[in-house]
C-alpha cells in the first residue's frame, strides 16, 4: 500500500497533465464545507430519527418473536415429547397386563378343558367297565346253558350210541346219572 | 476527459444557490450522494422489515444480520450500557458503509472522502462522548487522562500524553477515514490513467492493478466504515465505563 502510493506520487506529475485551477486537493476548498457540513447534518438526522423510531424497532420486534416463538415451541415439543413418553409408558403397561391376562385365562381354560377330558373320561371308562361285566356275566350264562345242553345232547347221544351197540333201551335216568357223572369230571377242564 | 486524479473529489453546485445569512448552503454534488447513500439505507430496512416473518425473506435476512452483527459489536466493546447508543452507532456504520460503497460505483462522488465530512461526524462523536463521559461520571471522568499503576515520577508526562491522545481522537478518526477513501479512489483514477495512456500494448497490467485494487478498496470501504463505528464503541466505552 504504501510503496503504491510512493509509485503514485512519483508517476502522478510525469503522466497527468496538471490542470493548474485543479491542482491540490478539493477537499481543503472551504467554499463549499458549510453546504457539505449542513447537508451531513440534515441527512444524517433524518437517517438517524427514521432508523431509531421505525426500522431498528420493527426488526428488534421480528428478532424478538422468532426467538420467542423458537423458545415456545421448543417448550411444547418437549411437553409433547413427555406426553408421548407417559403414554408410551401406559401403553406398556396395558401390553404386559393384557399379556398376564392372556396367559390366565389360557391356564383356565386349558384346566377346566383337562378337567373335563379327565371326567369324561371316568364315565366312559366306567360304562365300558360296566359293559365288559355285563357281556362277562352273559357269557357265564351261556356258558351255564350250554352246559346243560351238552348234557342233553350227550346224553341222547349215549342212549343212541348204546341202543345201536346193544339193542337194549336203557332208561334215562341211569345214562343221565353217568353222563352228569362224567361231564363233572371233564368239564371242568373247559370251563 | 479528466485525467487528474484529484478531479474527482472536486464539489460542484446542483441545482440553485441556496444562501442563508451570507453562508452558501447550495446543494451539491456531496450532498446529492448523502441523500443517496441515506435513501439506500432507508429503503433497504424499509424492505427489511416490511415482511414479519418467521423464516425471514432474503433482503429481511441481511438486514436483521446487519442489526445483530452492530448489536454484538456494541455489546463486546461497550457492554450493556451502551443499548441506548445502538440507534447511533447503527445508524452511522449503515451511512458510512453506504456512502463508502457507493463511491465505488465509477463515475459517483465519495462522500467520506472529503475531510469536512468526517472531521464533524468525528467532531460529533467526540464531544458526545465527553459530554456522556461528565454527565455520567461528574469530575471523576478526568481520571481517565491518569492511569493507575504508574510510577509517580512518570505521572505528570504520562497524563500529558494522555489528554494529547484524548484530544487527537477526533482528528484520528477522522483522517483515517478520509485518508483511506481519498487513498483508494486517487490510486484507482491513476491506475485508469495509466491503462489509457500505455494503450493496448502495456495497459494490461495496470487494468489488472485496477481490478485488484477494486477488489481492495470495496474491503477497505467495509473495514472502514467497521473501524469508525468500533473506535466510536470504544470511545463510548471509556466514557460509559470508567475503569482505572
Amino acid at each position: 500500500m504504501k510503496s503504491l502510493l510512493g509509485l503514485l506520487i512519483v508517476l502522478a506529475p510525469i503522466n497527468i497533465e496538471l490542470n493548474a485551477a485543479e491542482a491540490g486537493m478539493p477537499q481543503l476548498d472551504p467554499t463549499y464545507w458549510a453546504s457539505q457540513a449542513f447537508w451531513l447534518i440534515l441527512v444524517f438526522s433524518i437517517l438517524y430519527i427514521s432508523i431509531s423510531k421505525f426500522y431498528l424497532p420493527k426488526i428488534k420486534d421480528n428478532l424478538d418473536n422468532r426467538e420467542n416463538k423458537i423458545k415456545e415451541d421448543l417448550e411444547n415439543a418437549n411437553k409433547y415429547k413427555e406426553e408421548s413418553e407417559l403414554k408410551l409408558k401406559e401403553y406398556e403397561s396395558i401390553l404386559v397386563n393384557a399379556k398376564k391376562e392372556v396367559s390366565k385365562i389360557y391356564f383356565d381354560s386349558k384346566n377346566i378343558l383337562d378337567k373335563d377330558i379327565q371326567s369324561k373320561k371316568e364315565s366312559v371308562e366306567k360304562e365300558i367297565e360296566k359293559e365288559i361285566l355285563k357281556a362277562q356275566k352273559e357269557i357265564t350264562e351261556l356258558k351255564k346253558n350250554s352246559l346243560t345242553s351238552i348234557q342233553n345232547i350227550s346224553q341222547n347221544i349215549a342212549s343212541n350210541i348204546i341202543e345201536k351197540l346193544t339193542g337194549d333201551k336203557l332208561n334215562d335216568s341211569s345214562i343221565r346219572a353217568a353222563v352228569e357223572e362224567t361231564s363233572k369230571k371233564s368239564l371242568s377242564k373247559y370251563l | 476527459m479528466a485525467s487528474n486524479p484529484m478531479q474527482q473529489f472536486t464539489v460542484h453546485r446542483i441545482g440553485p444557490e441556496i444562501k442563508i445569512a451570507g453562508i452558501d448552503l447550495s446543494f451539491t454534488n456531496a450532498s446529492l450522494f448523502m441523500v443517496i447513500s441515506a435513501s439506500i439505507v432507508l429503503l433497504f430496512l424499509f424492505l427489511g422489515s416490511k415482511e414479519k416473518k418467521i423464516i425471514p425473506s432474503k433482503i429481511q435476512y441481511v438486514a436483521e444480520l446487519f442489526y445483530t452483527f452492530v448489536a454484538k459489536m456494541i455489546s463486546d466493546t461497550a457492554g450493556s450500557k451502551a443499548k441506548p447508543y445502538f440507534p447511533f452507532i447503527f445508524s452511522l456504520f449503515m451511512f458510512v458503509l453506504l456512502c463508502n460503497m457507493v463511491g465505488m460505483i465509477p463515475y459517483s462522488f465519495t462522500v467520506t472522502s472529503h475531510i469536512i465530512v468526517t472531521l464533524i461526524m468525528a467532531l460529533f462523536i467526540f464531544i458526545a462522548v465527553t459530554i456522556i463521559g461528565f454527565f455520567k461520571h461528574g469530575l471523576k471522568y478526568l481520571s481517565i487522562f491518569v492511569p493507575s499503576g504508574v510510577p509517580k515520577v512518570l505521572l505528570p508526562l504520562i497524563t500529558i500524553i494522555e489528554i494529547i491522545s484524548y484530544l487527537s481522537r477526533p482528528v484520528s478518526l477522522s483522517v483515517r477515514l478520509f485518508a483511506n477513501m481519498m487513498a483508494g479512489h486517487t490510486m484507482l483514477k491513476v491506475f485508469g490513467g495509466f491503462v489509457v495512456s500505455l494503450g493496448i500494448l502495456g495497459g494490461w497490467l495496470p487494468l489488472s492493478f485496477s481490478v485488484a485494487l477494486t477488489g481492495l478498496e470495496i474491503l477497505v470501504a467495509f473495514l472502514q466504515a467497521y473501524v469508525f463505528a468500533i473506535l466510536t464503541c470504544i470511545y463510548l466505552n471509556d466514557a460509559l465505563n470508567l475503569h482505572h
